[in-house]
């Protein structure tokens, strides 16, 4: 049998990336405000991992914990229990010489400017530079093309009671931004922007991310700009309640949608069988499935690939090879006989499983498709 | 890495809202007024009270032991002034006669006697180098004659309405001085001080005449106020002073001129409430400055609470901000300190010409008062800093 992990199919682990180094690592991490008997839980056991370049957006209901969680990443906060690794730093006891240190080698960027009212926008953002020692003539230039880069260049020099909202907040994401940092962490940056301004904005940071390796965490409501995220974590009630890696929850409904009795399902509802699977791995030569066995798995290849042997009484024969993409042990479950055929991985091969009762189920709700669309149709206004 | 270019928070920030800055310059000019006021009231009473001595010529000068300030009436002997002349590395010893109670002016005005006021009388003898002042050496042939006088032009034009600017016109006043009549002859310049409103000099003969109960029974002139000793030139004056002090009886204080000075001053510094009452208004000053000082810190630390909390979460350090407010509170003592003093040079002359007394802004005064203001401000500035380092960068989320 292939070895079971506890890992979701959609939190990415195994995605092309996967050997990236990891920015940010949290793992059992508690939190808790106010003391004795005030003393009030806010964050409980959590754990995520974001590497090195991804963009990450939190979202959840208010008082959910991101925010906490956001601030303990930034340093700002102390950590109290569990292991928090920024940079490849641990947080936990952490001296004030590391916390500052980290601290600039990360970009802030808040959900109000904060900019100096005395200062203008360029010197606003030198004060980003001149912490970082970058050279004056460097930072002159980067600032300025920056700024301009954000639609500013016609009010480098003005001081921000002549600068409208919108683009006080993008001098302020200049200034979070200038010290080419290895992390940045916004709080909706892209709430008092236009729609214009607020992609030129995103487009920044996924530049800043393909480019420089920079790693961006965003809690936003902002649904315009969604699509940047390579992953969402959602969190509620101080839990991280799914933690799904966009680009290969996105290939995993690829797959899953060439498999015929899948094929009616909406985007909603793949998503959700995405997020039910769980990761197997298999080395090569190790049996997945055996002919004559009851089936409760259904898999799906992510990487790899596998002979598929049929004994006929008398001799195993290959009867079929199946690669990425493609799918088995369908049939033991929607007949409940036993398998029908053995399964041997051929290298080492990841696989993405879904278990037999949330396999029925959805194809149960593949039955309340039309349902589904009438609901939806009703709904629209 | 390091740069001399930095932004110039401090200045901006301080800087930025202009009548915000105005309000803070006005406040802290004002405890730099207040405090210059103290510090030159001080300075010009003690002043005044020695300018005598500034005006007088000698290297040594002899008071009898008794006479805690140059207004008591304690007089020594006049042998004292002959044993000094006989010891060694003296050039010459000259007495100078002073008397206060019973030197009172009086202007007689169509016959009738106007109330009359105390001043003090020098007497000398004409010749000897008693004063500094040329305008009594060039007039002393004029002070040969009896009866005659020359007045002080400070002296206070409230209580003696002569026309100093006529000095040639004096004479045509009928005066009357201890009740026997007085000419003046012209004028001198030494100034009033707290114990005295007004001078007059005149011959030691005149002197005698006019104030002849100084000693019961003999010579008015055996008894000597102050007398001024001259060194020869090249002789050490500790050494002369401590030969003169082994000489004399123990009746007189053998002083320099600086003991001299600093006797006088000290008398009125400790020995009467007024130099308490000066400190208090300097603690007042620097206390009204502080609190000042403080709260122009303090808004302004209030006001961008949230952009020094981001500032702390791009890394900057307790360091930086302890130095940019220590450069604020500087900045802000040293734009306050200027107006303050120029108000403060307005009002001396304004005072100095009003009182008579001796308004100076020295060296020591002006720098006496900006440390204090720098102190002033910078002990306010590192009191509001609290403030700033509990700025939390966690409540901007």
């Amino acid at each position: 049998m292939a070895s079971q992990t506890t890992i979701p199919a959609t939190s990415g682990a195994f995605a092309d990336d996967m050997h990236l180094p990891k920015t940010i690592s949290v793992s059992g991490l508690n939190h808790y405000f106010g003391e004795g008997e005030l003393r009030k839980q806010a964050l409980f056991k959590n754990d995520l991992d974001v590497r090195r370049g991804e963009i990450v957006i939190m979202t959840g209901p208010s008082g959910s914990g991101k925010t906490t969680l956001l601030t303990l990443i930034g340093t700002l906060r102390t950590v109290q229990e569990g292991s928090l690794k920024v940079l490849g730093n641990e947080l936990c006891g952490a001296d004030r010489d590391l916390i500052v240190r980290l601290r600039r080698e990360m970009g802030f960027i808040f959900q109000a400017h904060n900019l100096f009212e005395s200062l203008t926008a360029f010197q606003n953002v030198n004060m980003a530079a001149e912490l970082a020692g970058l050279d004056p003539s460097i930072a002159e230039g980067r600032i300025k093309s920056l700024l301009t880069r954000l639609g500013l260049s016609e009010r480098i020099h003005y001081k921000p009671k002549s600068l409208s909202g919108g683009q006080k907040q993008r001098v302020a994401i200049a200034r979070g931004l200038v010290h080419q940092p290895k992390l940045v962490l916004a709080d909706e940056p892209t709430a008092a922007l236009d729609e214009k301004s607020g992609r030129e904005v995103v487009t920044l940071f996924q530049e800043l991310a393909r480019d420089e390796g920079c790693t961006i965490i965003m809690v936003t409501h902002d649904n315009r700009i969604l699509d940047v995220a390579d992953r969402i974590v959602n969190m509620v009630d101080g839990n991280i309640k799914s933690d799904v890696a966009v680009q290969e929850t996105s290939v995993i409904c690829e797959f899953l949608k060439e498999f015929p009795l899948f094929a009616d399902l909406t985007p909603n509802t793949l998503a959700e069988v995405a997020d039910q699977m769980m990761v197997h791995e298999a080395d090569p030569g190790q049996q997945v499935i055996r002919q004559g066995e009851p089936g409760e798995l259904f898999y799906l290849i992510r990487n790899g690939s596998v002979d598929v042997l049929i004994d006929d009484g008398r001799q195993e024969k290959k009867v079929a090879e199946l690669k990425q993409g493609q799918f088995f042990g369908e049939a033991a479950l929607i007949t409940d006989e036993p398998r029908n055929a053995t399964i041997v991985a051929k290298e080492k091969t990841i696989f993405y499983a879904l278990g037999k009762d949330d396999f029925r189920r959805v194809l149960e709700t593949s039955a309340t498709f039309e349902e589904e669309l009438r609901q939806a149709l009703f709904s629209r206004k | 890495m390091k740069r001399t270019t930095k932004t110039p928070l401090a200045w901006k920030n301080l800087t930025h809202d202009w009548r915000r800055l105005a309000v803070a310059i006005a406040g802290i000019g004002f405890a730099v007024l207040l405090m210059f006021t103290q510090v030159g009231f001080q300075n010009a009473l003690f002043d005044s009270q020695v300018k005598i001595i500034d005006d007088m010529q000698g290297d040594i000068f002899l008071v009898n032991k008794a006479k805690y300030t140059l207004a008591a009436e304690k007089r020594f002997s006049i042998s004292r002034i002959h044993q000094a002349r006989s010891c060694s590395g003296v050039r010459g010893a000259y007495p100078v006669y002073s008397e206060l109670t019973t030197s009172v002016l009086r202007i007689i005005d169509a016959g009738r006697g106007s109330r009359g006021y105390a001043l003090r009388s020098l007497g000398y003898h004409i010749g000897d180098p008693v004063f500094r002042s040329e305008s009594i050496n060039d007039q002393s042939n004029l002070l040969r004659a009896p009866g005659v006088a020359l007045i002080d032009v400070k002296s206070k034009a409230s209580k003696f309405k002569f026309d100093m600017q006529a000095p040639e016109k004096l004479h045509e006043y009928m005066l009357e001085l201890a009740s026997k009549k007085l000419n003046l002859v012209g004028t001198f310049d030494l100034g009033t001080d707290f114990a005295h409103n007004g001078n007059l000099i005149m011959s030691a003969e005149s002197f005698a005449k006019y104030f002849p109960h100084r000693k019961r029974f003999g010579d008015p002139l055996s008894v000597v106020d102050i007398g001024a000793v001259h060194l020869v030139p090249g002789f050490p004056l500790e050494e002369v002073k401590q030969r003169l002090e082994d000489t004399l009886e123990d009746d007189v204080h053998v002083y320099t001129r600086n003991e001299f000075r600093e006797a006088e001053i000290k008398f009125w510094d400790k020995s009467t409430p007024i130099g308490t009452i000066f400190m208090a208004g300097k603690i007042i000053g620097f206390v009204v400055g502080m609190v000042i000082c403080y709260q122009v810190i303090f808004t302004d630390i209030a006001d961008h609470l949230p952009e020094f909390a981001t500032l702390k979460a791009m890394g900057y350090t307790t360091r930086y901000f302890i130095r940019l407010i220590v450069v604020e509170a500087l900045l802000l003592s040293l734009i306050g300190f200027i107006p303050g003093t120029l108000v403060s040079l307005l009002l001396y002359t304004k005072l100095a010409s009003m009182t008579g007394l001796q308004m100076l802004m020295t060296f020591e005064c002006l720098a006496q008062v900006l440390v204090t203001t720098v102190v002033m401000c910078i002990a306010s500035g590192l009191l509001a800093v609290r403030k700033l380092l509990s700025a939390d960068p966690a409540s901007l989320f």
